[in-house]
């Protein structure tokens, strides 16, 4: 054991000063590495170059590939290859930041950024590896104010030298969607403008509509993963000040508005995003539901694709509290090589307003041929054009609502580390309703997992 | 001639263990000697290009044992690997005594074995996945059966339970570990010296005194080979946890792997912390392992030890042998 | 009276052995039949026993995703048996250096090995990382597989099983034929090594396959990723839920290793065995 413990502490020794000297010179062989890679890379250039697209749903990758299809010639020079990794797990940030970091052949060209944490990109620690719109070679102050894009979206999409880094298609207003038949059977009505009146304003008014459908058998919503969109955008400060925690106090009530809803069997106790939350917008759940909170987004994305028998049966109002949820950035890499592409792509997306932009046609539905699913967009020329009108929604114009929403839309209340922090603030929201724990201890465990796990002081 | 053997022969242990020394000092020690390093120093932040040692040097070692966080680590996985490790060696056992009894022959002992090993031999992302979805609520398989048999009224909310939670990754080691520890234990049964138990039946000792003064003696040495590995794997538990609940629900589930999973590759990138955590788990499994090494020493320390003499005296036979000539 | 005490121990212990072989079974039960369920049978009712006909639907599903088996299973191949292979002959080669030549590092040597065996690959994660990255073999299949090289407990099993069934004399003669000794390790050694080494195999062949830690971090290139890593992405599908491509997910992740599970099974039980023995 003893001569053990002498080899290992030469060895120690002498591989300590290894790992001292081979820190000043360390970069050189990741430089000749990429260098190699590029030249591998532009050996083949008689084939496409490859476009990395990274992504954590589908949306972008489809429209990227219908932008291949509008320019053949663009399609002859460039192929993509996308990667799609959902943040449900939280996977999607540790890959996607890996894959920026390492650099070379295999790092993204392109990527897309939810709002939980487009700021790490745009502001924050990764903010490094997004190029400025200018550099992809697009004119964005005067196609900003051409397109009218929605202010929070330019906000979020500018890095700290105030030039803009990423931009959104969509504007993520939010709205009450709800479930006509159940709204008729409680209240003899489907109005809208009743509903949202039944409904709301306030959360007051929403427990005494939770109470009503109650009566009937009815939840209001599906689990309390709803009104925490509704709860987490309309508060006032975001989760860190200063590098500090800041629990707002609209966040600190939800945990009570989450108990008494879990407590008065007011929604069938589903978790946003797992199975049996899904399982309620087809009424295969435990009791049927009134609706769900979201934006545009979440009626066509969501909804729709889940709704099975109740096609039809859904419409829109204003929500008990002015939020907004979402929406998407697309950013292009610095270190990309092939920046004019990815900025010919991403002005498609992000700034063109013409009836062949991307917005119209995704405001229109027309994306994938007439008939397809419409969503809120973030330039107001293209929304003042394009028509909402649903039969989804038994024909009502969704965007009657959403534009007066998309005044709630702003970037004041978000953080670089909202995707994690939301994650241990449900966890504990969950584990105080479950009666697992009392408010105090889930708000101190709260706290303490913050600071944890993150950069951030706890006070 | 033989001495000229002798000299040109030892190279060929040089040569040959250079493949495994190199992949070791490039593969293992190095980066076990860089995340040493690593620990020191304020090195975080995503692809952070350089760091520095920092002027209170256990700074991060200090962090690390005072975050709650990482002491509730340590206690889900010490807490994990017994709920799982002691049910696994008892059913283990027992089922080894029933396959290896002399008296009572089983039938099917094969068709068995090949299905409790099952388990073992699937990808651990896959079962964690599975249990997952086995385990949802409000409706999911588990929940189903347990209403349709009438055991439970309403579905039960397992997974916001942390003794549930914690139970269900307990059982689910246990499940893809006691065909192996069984396996290993009836093996190392069937190697006892038959002549033993033929001994003791002569003596008239009955099914289950056999199996506690003469099995259990004589598998010692295995057992503590399944005790220290199965206590390696389980303080390093990752797959499971991780992609069963990614370590929740309330930190129930967060092993020490997971923990430095997290410090390091999400969040605020903390490669520093990470690497003082790493450490800090190397300690403990350093001391366990030399505690351990320690009980099982007597088999192989001895046999390094006659393996000396008989080289010795093998040398001194062939100086003799020279002398002569 | 002996006659029921063992009618009642077989009751019993053929209870308990059918409840275990249950539990190993039904879980992959389930997933293979709701692998051919659609979503809303799922959601309905997530526990059958009865396959039912969507088979077909929810692979178009799942191959709709960026979801690549094919990929994700020849990855993990290529992985899995490098690693296997390297692991194999490395370990053998080394457990002879140690047992057949008397060289002055040897004991200090195999002290070595039996203390690395006590360290766990994780604890090293983060320097690793750091170095694979600075080298640039992030995204390089070598960089899981070049350190199986070092494999220290298939070192000390094999050594454990030299001692115990290869007889020096064989070299020796092997020498007087003036045979080198590469070529008596590959040639005469080799061949008698084949039980350690077949179980050694399964061990590491299983270890790799299933290996998630060090490929999630390694690899981020999706071209590149292992079916451990494939399925750890499957459950996250934003927008819309498709549980009967989930299970049909994890069923091809498994379904291959149930196959060649299920043809070598007599050799798998007897390689683990004799890894007990010698271990």
């Amino acid at each position: 054991m003893r001569k053990l413990i002498s080899l290992l502490l030469i060895a120690m020794m002498m591989f300590s000063l290894v790992a001292c000297g081979s820190n000043t010179d360390s970069t050189a062989p990741a430089e000749t590495t990429a260098a190699a890679a590029e030249t591998t890379a532009s050996a083949g250039s008689t084939e496409k170059e490859v476009l990395n697209v990274w992504s954590f749903t589908d949306e972008v990758p489809k429209m990227v590939e219908k932008y291949l299809e509008l320019n053949p010639e663009f399609a002859a020079k460039y192929e993509i290859k996308t990667t799609i990794i959902a943040t449900t797990d939280g996977a999607y940030q540790p890959a996607l930041d890996q894959a920026l970091a390492s650099g070379g052949a295999d790092a993204p060209d392109l990527f897309a950024a939810e709002a939980a944490f487009i700021l790490k990109y745009t502001q924050g620690d990764a903010s490094q590896f997004a190029a400025t719109y200018k550099d992809l070679g697009i004119d964005v102050d005067a196609k900003i104010a051409d397109a009218d894009i929605a202010q929070y979206t330019i906000d979020i999409g500018t890095n700290p030298n105030g030039e803009v880094v990423g931009l959104g298609y969509q504007a993520t207003g939010g709205a009450f969607i709800y479930r006509r038949s159940i709204a008729k059977d409680t209240w003899g009505t489907d109005d809208p403008a009743e509903i949202s009146k039944k409904i709301g304003p306030g959360w007051d008014q929403f427990f005494k509509a939770a109470e009503e459908l109650k009566a009937k058998g009815y939840g209001i919503v599906s689990g309390d993963g709803d009104p925490w969109h509704a709860v987490e955008n309309s508060s006032d400060q975001p989760w860190v000040v200063d590098g500090k925690l800041v629990i707002d106090p609209k966040r600190e009530a939800f945990l009570d508005l989450s108990k008494k809803l879990k407590d008065n069997g007011y929604h069938n106790d589903t978790q946003d995003w797992q199975d049996a939350w899904f399982a309620d917008m087809k009424d295969a759940g435990a009791k049927k539901i009134l609706g769900y909170f979201g934006p545009a987004w979440m009626i066509n994305y969501v909804i729709a694709n889940n709704a099975g028998d109740t096609f039809g049966d859904w419409a829109v109002c204003e929500p008990p509290v002015g939020f907004f949820w979402g929406g998407t950035w697309v950013l292009g890499s610095a270190s990309s090589e092939k920046k004019e592409a990815v900025g010919q792509i991403i002005e498609w997306i992000t700034l063109d307003t013409s009836e062949q932009g991307l917005q119209y046609m995704w405001a229109n539905g027309t994306l994938n041929g007439p008939g397809g699913t419409k969503d809120a967009v973030a330039s107001g020329k293209v929304m003042s054009i394009s028509n909402g009108e649903l039969e989804f929604l038994a024909g009502q114009n969704m965007f009657d609502v959403f534009i007066p929403a998309n005044q709630f839309a702003n970037g004041k209340n978000l953080t670089q580390y909202d995707e994690t922090i939301n994650r241990f603030w449900r966890d504990q929201v969950r584990a105080y309703t479950a009666g697992e724990k009392s408010r105090e201890a889930a708000l101190e465990d709260f706290k303490q997992m913050v600071a944890d796990n993150l950069d951030v002081t706890v006070e | 001639m033989k001495r000229r053997k002798n000299i040109s022969y030892a190279k060929y242990g040089y040569i040959f263990s250079l493949p495994f020394i190199l992949a070791f000092l490039i593969f293992s020690l190095y980066p076990i000697l860089y995340t040493a390093v690593l620990g020191f120093t304020d090195y975080k932040g995503l692809a952070a290009t350089s760091w520095q040692f920092l002027d209170e040097p256990f700074k991060n070692f200090e962090l690390i044992l005072n975050n709650k966080s990482f002491r509730q680590a340590l206690v889900n996985t010490f807490m994990i690997w017994t709920m799982n490790f002691i049910p696994q060696i008892l059913m283990a056992l027992l089922l080894t005594a029933w396959f290896t009894s002399r008296r009572n022959k089983l039938r099917g002992k094969g068709f068995f074995k090949v299905l409790f090993y099952l388990p073992n031999i699937i990808t651990a992302a896959s079962i964690a996945i599975l249990f997952y979805a086995l385990f949802s609520y409000p409706v999911g398989p588990v929940n189903s059966l347990l209403l349709k048999l009438g055991i439970v009224d309403e579905p039960i909310y397992f997974l916001v339970s942390k003794m549930s939670a914690r139970g269900i990754v307990a059982f689910i080691q246990f499940w893809m570990w006691y065909g192996y520890t069984m396996l290993i234990l009836t093996s190392g049964v069937l190697g006892i010296n038959p002549e033993i138990f033929e001994a003791a039946e002569i003596d008239g000792t009955n099914g289950i005194q056999t199996f506690f003064y003469i099995t259990l003696p004589n598998i010692k040495t295995i057992l503590l080979y399944v005790l220290i590995t199965s206590m390696i794997g389980g303080l390093n538990m990752f797959d499971i946890p991780q992609l069963f609940m990614q370590g929740g629900p309330d930190n129930s589930t967060l092993t020490t792997s997971v923990f430095i999973y997290n410090q390091a590759f999400s969040g605020s990138y903390l490669y520093n912390r990470a690497a003082a955590a790493s450490m800090i788990m190397f300690v403990i499994i350093a001391v366990f392992s030399a505690a351990l090494f320690f009980l099982m020493r007597d088999k192989s320390e001895i046999q390094i030890r006659k393996e000396a003499k008989a080289a010795e005296k093998a040398r001194k036979l062939a100086n003799k042998a020279q002398g002569v000539i | 009276m002996k006659k029921n005490r063992s009618l009642l121990f077989k009751v019993t212990a053929y209870t308990v052995c059918l409840i275990l072989a249950i539990l190993s079974v039904l879980p992959f039960w389930i997933m293979f039949v709701n692998a051919t369920r659609d979503t809303f049978q799922i959601q309905q009712e997530a526990l059958s026993l009865v396959p039912s006909s969507h088979l077909f639907d929810n692979l178009k599903i799942l191959l709709g995703k960026t979801f690549d088996p094919l990929k994700g299973l020849t990855n993990s191949m290529i992985v899995s048996v490098a690693s296997t292979l390297c692991t194999v002959y490395f370990s053998a080669l080394t457990a002879y250096a140690i047992f057949a030549y008397n060289w002055k590092m040897r004991k200090p040597f195999f002290t070595l090995i039996l203390a690395v065996m006590m360290i766990p690959a994780q604890v090293s994660v983060i320097g690793f990382y750091q170095f694979m990255y600075k080298i640039g073999m992030t995204n390089n299949f070598m960089a899981l597989i070049l350190p199986t090289i070092a494999a220290p407990t298939a070192v000390f099993f094999m050594r454990q099983f030299m001692m115990a069934s290869l007889p020096l004399e064989l070299v020796e003669a092997a020498r007087i034929d003036g045979a080198s000794e590469f070529y008596t390790f590959n040639k005469i050694i080799l061949p008698i090594m084949k039980p350690a080494m077949a179980t050694q195999a399964i061990f590491s062949f299983v270890s790799s396959w299933n290996s998630l830690f060090l490929p999630l971090v390694l690899l981020t290139n999706n071209d590149k990723y292992t079916m451990p890593i494939m399925v750890s992405l499957l459950r996250g599908d934003i927008y819309k839920t498709e549980y009967g491509a989930v299970y049909l997910g994890l069923t091809l992740t498994v379904l291959p290793i149930f196959i060649a599970y299920f043809l070598l099974s007599r050799y798998i039980i007897e390689g683990v065995a004799l890894g007990g023995v010698k271990g």
